[in-house]
């Protein structure tokens, strides 16, 4: 018996032992696999990058024309602030016509600028010195580091900007674990203390209060589990918060987690990290965040949707001071610091978006320009840094005015508030540069961009095109030649008899052509354009910069063409760089995350028109400014400025467009209803209001009015169209092409053998 | 036909401003035509501070051989000043560094367009254009651009001459 149950008691040893080693097997076996997912997790890339994208950063040099206040307007849009001390980088100080900043570093796409003080100063409206703020020497030309415009992130995907611990002020690591895992320099990924604490917590409120989850765990949780809470995930959970720690420092577990941490929600865009959330929340890098300013993300580490700053102020601040008492009890800040940063308000910045997702229009051309050279997920994933040609000026010049003018439209026409829409673009006329871009009124949000996919009809846009034609034909046009403002019928095969009437339906009588083109008359533009044929035109057009498929039929004369905004830029672009096309380009390099040179987007021009015709054609675009349907424009405009523009309205009044330039800035301005039904706006109505605002405010400067070689300036004297001298009383200059001016001299010149007598009685008693 | 130049009553539109006078038709301004040996020489001449600044490091980049770092900061000068026919001269001279003929000739086409005819940038023009068609293989292009640049060579050596 006594055998028996030796034997039985062996049999059941043997058994466990058994059980306990092919136990033992499968669970090393299974931490060998969790250890496996967990090295590779963390070898490598940890996370796929968005790239970043960046505006044009802010060149400073004597002569520029900046002044104190829009400097100062400048960096506090670049998260600088007011520090009469100027403690840190990100500080700047105004006095008068000098303001100091503590400039932060950045590195260029060509190099480098180290963080420095400088010491700049202004006289009126301009910047008259830049100096280096502690020798005094002067410095030639200084950057500002460029805005954060935005990100490019994969569709419901993480967007992060990555920090290095080393980089960071104590107060956020020690902040955090001072907040989050009180002991986890000491723990060896579990804490056993916190788990007790937690769960007598929890027994004592009946309902989960507290986590006993340590750093690591909850990096682990959101590295690779679910957020279920189940034993098993809490099993495992625990197991590779141990294996992490074995293989990984304290330091680079902390530097994951404030990279890897969910911090806010910008509709599909998730904001993680850190990095991230400073620029989220504050508009400015996280080494440059005050104690309050930290205080409030530790905070939101807690819970990013139920402690919102933008939707839930009362209660975020309420969690900061929370956040604010445990660094204070810590040690982290003295009882003055702590007092000072309960009394500071939230000083979040922004509303919907926030500081980063400031331009989605202008994004939106960035990253279709960038598709045509990268796959989506280098965009996604590398962390790539985009510089584009985003003048942060110029876009706020052009959103404030459309978001004003439409409103006092639909005020002053009684049409639905909200109704309108606009669009528009700026862009250097050199360089075909896109300087800034509006999409429609909702400036925030990503959806229809109007100035890139609407392709509405141009209207009189077109007519300069019909000109410029004419122009380029110097033996039987110039800017002096009669055309008739006489009904017209077409007939063409298969299409309906075309009768096209004046936007007045009134005739005039014969014009000149630069006068029929001022007034934007459409029956002498009509015949004009029958007499040099629609494919002529269309050619024109195309030279110009037109890549529709507009079919060459007489209705192109008066802008039976669609284009975008942008497009029309791009051709008014090539008509204001005299005859030089640029393409529309948003960007201007790329970098690695890393900071190296990855590519240049180099300015490409191509001569595609003759200068001369095109500066006839300017000289007639001014007048169009002086005395036809753009001279509302000088009501805003200095009287001085030598812009030159065209209004296009569309039938019904269903668009409304103007489109122009000055030296180097084209601005194009399109107004209309999605609904494409009819505004009762023309385009000097609609459209120029805002476009004269924008060019005010842009201080555009004057067209060059240096002729190019083949362009002779002749006086001409009005009634007769013939040479004029300073003997005759309204003359005035007009260019011609090569030797095609009159010849014959006017009855009023001294010049003319017959006048002869008339001149020696003007010589006797004055004009 | 004779002209009848008068400014016909503008079609009536209501606009949101009340219309002001237009103003003084501006009178061009006519430059006497440029003497052949006047003119700036170089960039520095009729650059402001900024600019020079930026001309000397392209063509430091110039030297050691990097045109493209040359041709970002020319462009960066560019944006200063549009229309410094200097800067498109220099930016011509980095895109054939670049090996970029087309665009080496177009910026050289874009600085004579600017230059008013000065010769001392024509001439370096010429010689981009005449480099860059060479390189592409434009023999008879080539020899064209050579004897532009040539024929103001020697107008400038007969001024300096004389």
């Amino acid at each position: 018996m006594a055998s028996f149950s030796r034997k039985l008691g062996l049999l059941l040893v043997s058994a466990l032992v058994l059980l306990l080693s092919v136990g033992g097997v499968l669970l090393a076996a299974y931490l060998i696999k969790l250890d496996g997912q967990i090295r590779q997790r963390f070898a490598g890339a940890r996370w796929a990058l968005p790239a970043q994208v960046y505006a044009a950063p802010q060149e400073l040099y004597a002569g520029l024309g900046l002044s104190a206040a829009e400097l100062a307007h400048e960096l506090d849009r670049l998260g600088y602030r007011q520090d009469a001390e100027l403690p840190a980088a990100g500080t700047y100080r105004l006095a008068g016509q000098r303001l100091e900043v503590q400039l932060r570093g950045f590195a260029f796409w060509d190099g480098a600028q180290a963080p420095q003080k400088l010491s700049i100063s202004f006289t009126g409206n301009s910047l008259s010195s830049v100096r280096d703020g502690d020798s005094g020497q002067e410095r030639d030309i200084v950057r500002l580091d460029p805005m954060l415009i935005g990100s490019i992130y994969p569709k419901q995907g993480e967007d992060r900007v990555l920090i290095k611990l080393s980089d960071l002020p104590a107060l956020v690591p020690k902040g955090l674990v001072a907040v989050e895992d009180h002991d986890f320099y000491s723990h060896a990924g579990v804490s056993i203390k916190a788990i007790l604490r937690a769960s007598f917590a929890n027994l004592r409120a009946g309902h989960v209060v507290q986590g006993g989850s340590t750093i690591t765990q909850q990096l682990i949780k959101n590295f690779f589990l679910s957020s279920s809470q189940t034993w098993d995930r809490k099993i495992n959970e625990a197991l590779m918060a141990v294996l992490l720690e074995s293989h990984y420092s304290k330091d680079e577990i902390l530097e994951a987690y404030l990279n890897e941490v969910h911090l806010g929600q910008d509709g599909n865009r998730a904001v993680h990290g850190f990095g991230l959330g400073a620029q989220f929340y504050f508009n400015k890098p996280l080494s440059e965040l005050r104690p309050h300013e930290v205080a409030l993300l530790v905070g939101l580490v807690k819970g990013a949707s139920y402690y919102n700053p933008r939707r839930n102020p009362q209660r975020a601040l309420d969690r900061r001071n929370v956040v604010l008492g445990v660094f204070r009890d810590e040690g982290l800040l003295n009882e003055q610091e702590y007092r000072e940063s309960l009394a500071m308000p939230l000083g979040v910045v922004g509303g919907r978006g926030g500081g980063v997702e400031r331009y989605p229009a202008f994004v939106e051309l960035v990253k279709r320009q960038l598709e045509q050279q990268y796959k989506d997920e280098d965009l996604t994933n590398e962390g790539l840094r985009i510089f584009t040609t985003l003048d942060p000026h110029a876009q706020e010049v052009l959103e404030t005015h459309v978001l004003d003018v439409l409103p006092q439209l639909e005020k002053a026409r009684r049409i639905k508030p909200g109704l309108l829409q606009a669009s528009g673009v700026i862009t250097s006329a050199d360089r075909g540069e896109v300087l800034a871009l509006v999409g429609g009124r909702d400036l925030r949000y990503p959806g229809f961009n109007r100035a890139l996919d609407s392709r509405r009809s141009i209207g009189s846009l077109a007519k300069p095109f019909v000109y410029l034609t004419a122009l380029q034909q110097p033996e039987r046009y110039n800017l002096e030649t009669v055309l008739p403002d006489e009904p017209i019928e077409v007939r063409q095969a298969g299409a309906a008899l075309w009768a096209p009437r004046n936007y007045d339906k009134q005739l005039h009588g014969p014009q000149h052509l630069y006068m029929a083109l001022a007034q934007s008359l459409n029956l002498p533009t009509v015949h004009l354009g029958l007499e040099l044929g629609p494919a002529a035109v269309l050619k024109t057009m195309q030279s110009a910069g037109y890549s529709g498929d507009a079919k060459a039929l007489p209705s192109i004369f008066l802008g039976a063409v669609d284009a975008s905004p942008l497009e029309v830029a791009q051709m008014y672009g090539t008509l204001a760089a005299g005859g030089f096309q640029a393409p529309p380009s948003a960007i201007r390099e790329v970098q690695t995350k890393e900071g190296q040179p990855l590519k240049r987007f180099p300015l490409q021009v191509r001569q595609t028109l003759p200068e001369g015709p095109i500066y006839l054609l300017t000289w007639a675009l001014q007048k169009v400014m002086q005395l036809g349907t753009g001279r509302a424009a000088y009501s805003l405009l200095p009287a001085d400025t030598v812009v030159a523009g065209k209004s296009g309205t569309t039938d019904d009044y269903r668009d409304s467009w103007f489109a122009g330039f000055g030296a180097d800035r084209v601005t194009v301005i399109w107004v209309g209803r999605d609904d494409n039904q009819s505004t009762g706006l023309s385009g000097s109505a609609g459209a120029l209001p805002i476009w004269a605002r924008v060019m005010r405010d842009l201080h555009v400067r004057s067209i060059d009015p240096v002729p190019p070689a083949g362009v002779e300036e002749v006086l001409i004297e009005p009634a007769s169209g013939l040479r004029a001298d300073e003997h005759c009383g309204n003359a005035f200059s007009v260019p011609y092409l090569g030797d095609s001016a009159p010849q014959e001299w006017a009855p009023c010149t001294g010049q003319n053998p017959l006048s002869a007598p008339l001149k020696w009685l003007r010589d006797i008693f004055g004009n | 036909m004779s002209g009848t130049h008068q400014v016909y009553p503008t079609v009536p539109e209501p606009v949101i401003q009340p219309l002001p006078p237009p103003p003084p038709p501006a009178t061009p301004r006519v430059l006497p035509a440029p003497s052949p040996v006047s003119g700036p020489r170089s960039a520095e001449d009729i650059s402001g501070g900024a600019v020079s600044s930026l001309m000397k490091q392209a063509r430091a980049y110039m030297g050691a051989k990097q045109p493209d770092r040359a041709a970002g900061v020319l462009e960066r000068a560019l944006r200063i000043e549009p229309r410094n026919y200097f800067v498109w001269s220099a930016l011509g001279q980095a895109y054939l560094g670049q090996q970029n003929y087309a665009q080496a000739e177009s910026m050289a086409a874009k600085s004579n367009a600017l230059s008013h005819g000065n010769l001392y940038v024509s001439l370096e023009n010429w010689k981009t254009i005449a480099a860059a068609r060479q390189a592409s293989g434009d023999k008879a292009g080539a020899q064209e651009a050579q004897a532009t640049a040539d024929a103001i060579q020697a107008r400038l050596s007969a001024a300096a001459g004389g």
